[in-house]
């Protein structure tokens, strides 16, 4: 039997730009991922709360204004805290050394913007193989 | 027969192009007098600066003037961005958009909880009214024109913040220029509902957004007052149409609710301006401004029955669109916001602004911002095309264009009228799944190829062949120490008991519906803060987003 992967993906902190996010969302569904989508300004427990109740195989969060580093780390302390261990993936404007930080910090994956629809679906299996 | 076909060389081969604007509007092989037949020059284009002002809002034109040349600017504490913008204003820019940071933007201090690793990250933070003296430290409210990056409820705190900096600097409100951004909908990128009802009640905000209006009009009649902020939502991904209708039929609702409230059209309206995005199709955007500006002016002056001539002028700040830029190759940004520059100014606008080629890697940096001045020089004072009022009026595609737009424009704006008009359009979520579907519809045609993006979807080139550029640096945790230490200071040397009644003077006079402008301006006077300010008028209507102590 297959069962589809279930994402969750989240905007956290008060960044408001959702334009990828959203895009992102319909994209993954389009393809066969049932995707939560837990809209804007999200704390790290809430996300890692919900990604618990709905099971979900990946999480994903974007980020256009800078708070990248600050959230991600508040979101894998969060998970670590509650022993939740699912892949990370992030999006949005990161330059590309914070990508290269996000990574050592334990982000399976930064998406940058440009990256075409069936790329993303590419590097979203490679994550969840 | 099929393999002769074949065997055309490459480049004798037709390259594939669609025939259509970006909006989905059908370019023709040659324009003739026939495409603009009954076109009446007088009723259509007429003079400069006169109605219908398709040919522009003023007479002469950049000849007169050349458009504003914003620099953004705001980052970390009020001080250091006053020596920015001190620094600036002695080497050429002439006017300033001041962009705030997260926090500012929903009227929380930078010592709430709620902004750790948030504050001065993408622009400057305000929290007290010593905040904006500070930003006014080296310049003068009558002398050098700001426009803060900002929304209802917040900007009636930072107007009430800009008429106190006026009356200690003994310059009367008359006097002061600026441009007052107050468009409650789109101010905050991105189209759901949530990121104006999260932290404050719709019809507060709506509340707000009037009482601005009505202290300008009635007390400041040089300050532009902004009515609609059509870039942000045009960022979202909506085309040239979308774009057009969403804008003017926003601002018409804001209209009508002024008049229910019982200002003077001839009044309010004199000083309302528009900002606007410039896409990358080049005509199709020049098209739009000259439609927006003819349709307008009708609107103003049949359905409003503006018998001011000032109000029915529409006139417009552009920036260049920031979601036509990409992070691949990024120095090819700086071309694209030439293109749309030249666009802007082909379109006659009063003001421009570029995105930086970077925006697509990080926040603009002092070198990128340089260089979107420097564009607009080229374009102002080499090019040439300022020596002539609107000197693609006539084209017969350029005419045909700005009809078939107009039209378009109209037929969306009745759209929305029979959706109850924009803000039933927000309330109910209509915008949003009009802004959703011109997303995914965006990135369909990224990905099919039928948009053409350079570096994205053809000509792309591997990472290593990158040219790398400088980044922006983040010092969020250290700004973030600095302003809670300043904030602790601020509050401890006030009066608390005129802190306390000044606080119980917001609380009364929401409740009884009065305009609340002055009621902040005493507030900060009585060093309420800006997010006090804020709590304040969320307690006075039952309102709380707190939950868990934060």
């Amino acid at each position: 039997m297959t069962s589809r992967k279930r994402v969750l993906l989240a905007k956290m902190g008060l960044d408001c730009h959702d334009t990828g996010i959203a895009t992102v969302a319909q994209m993954m569904r389009e393809n066969g991922y049932e995707v939560i989508y837990m809209g804007l300004h999200n704390y790290a427990d809430e996300v890692v709360n919900t990604a618990i109740a709905e099971d979900v195989d990946l999480i994903g969060v974007s980020f256009l204004s800078g708070q990248h580093e600050t959230q991600t780390r508040e979101l894998l302390d969060a998970m670590k805290q509650a022993e939740l261990n699912v892949p990370v993936m992030c999006g949005g404007i990161i330059p590309p050394d914070d990508a290269q930080a996000l990574k050592q910090m334990g982000v399976a994956d930064v998406i940058e913007p440009g990256t075409l629809t069936p790329d993303l679906m590419t590097r979203v299996s490679a994550i969840l193989s | 027969m099929a393999d002769k076909a074949t065997a055309i060389p490459a480049w004798k081969a037709k390259e594939e192009q669609l025939f259509e604007t970006g909006a989905g509007l059908e370019i023709k092989e040659l324009y003739t007098p026939d495409d603009i037949q009954g076109f009446d020059y007088n009723r259509d284009l007429g003079v400069p600066g006169e109605y219908p002002f398709t040919r522009g809002p003023y007479p002469g034109m950049y000849r007169e003037r050349i458009w504003t040349r914003r620099f953004q600017v705001g980052f970390g504490t009020p001080q250091e961005t006053s020596e920015r913008i001190r620094y600036l204003a002695e080497t050429g820019a002439n006017g300033f958009v001041i962009t705030i940071d997260l926090p500012t933007s929903y009227g929380f201090d930078s010592d709430d909880p709620i902004s750790r690793g948030e504050v001065g990250v993408t622009g400057v933070a305000i929290s007290t009214l010593e905040d904006m003296e500070t930003l006014y430290e080296h310049t003068s409210p009558d002398s050098v024109s700001y426009a803060l990056s900002i929304r209802p409820p917040v900007s009636a705190v930072t107007l009430a913040m800009l008429c106190c900096v006026a009356e200690k600097r003994g310059v009367s409100l008359d006097r002061v220029v600026g441009t007052q951004q107050n468009d409650p909908f789109y101010q905050m990128s991105g189209g759901p509902l949530q990121t104006h009802t999260q932290f404050f009640p719709l019809d507060g905000i709506l509340r707000l957004t009037i009482d601005n209006i009505e202290h300008i009009s009635t007390r400041m009649p040089r300050l532009n007052w902004m009515v609609t902020n059509g870039y942000n939502l045009r960022e979202t991904g909506t085309d040239a149409i979308q774009d057009g209708a969403f804008s003017l039929a926003h601002a018409f609702d804001i209209f009508r609710m002024c008049s229910e409230r019982g200002l003077d059209v001839n009044v309010f309206a004199r000083r309302a301006s528009f900002f606007l995005s410039c896409s990358i199709d080049f005509f199709e955007e020049i098209a739009k401004y000259r439609a927006l500006r003819r349709l307008y002016a009708k609107t103003m002056r049949e359905r409003f029955a503006a018998t001011n001539p000032e109000c029915w002028r529409m006139r417009f700040s552009v920036q260049s669109g920031g979601n036509t830029l990409t992070t691949q190759q990024p120095q090819i940004n700086i071309i694209r916001a030439a293109m749309e520059c030249l666009a802007a100014v082909f379109g006659g606008a009063q003001s421009v602004h570029l995105s930086s080629y970077d925006e697509g890697l990080g926040l603009p940096t002092e070198e990128s911002s340089r260089i979107n001045l420097r564009t607009q020089q080229v374009i102002a004072y080499e090019t040439g095309v300022t020596k002539t009022v609107d000197p693609l009026g006539g084209s017969y595609y350029l005419e045909n264009l700005t009809n078939r737009m107009e039209v378009a424009i109209a037929d969306k704006m009745a759209e929305v009228e029979e959706h109850g008009g924009l803000a039933e359009c927000v309330r109910t979520g209509w915008l949003e799944r009009q802004i959703n579907e011109a997303r995914y519809k965006n990135q369909r045609d990224i990905d099919s190829n039928r948009r053409p993006l350079i570096g994205v979807n053809r000509y792309r080139i591997s990472p290593e062949d990158e040219i790398p550029i400088k980044i922006h640096k983040i010092k969020a945790s250290e700004w973030g120490e600095r302003r809670a230490d300043y904030l602790r200071r601020y509050r401890e040397g006030r009066d608390q008991t005129a802190w306390a009644d000044a606080m119980a003077r917001i609380d009364r006079a929401w409740k009884e519906g009065a305009n609340m402008v002055p009621v902040i301006m005493d507030a900060l006077r009585n060093k309420v803060t800006m997010g006090e300010c804020h709590e304040a008028m969320r307690q006075a209507q039952g309102f709380s987003f707190r939950k868990g102590g934060r």
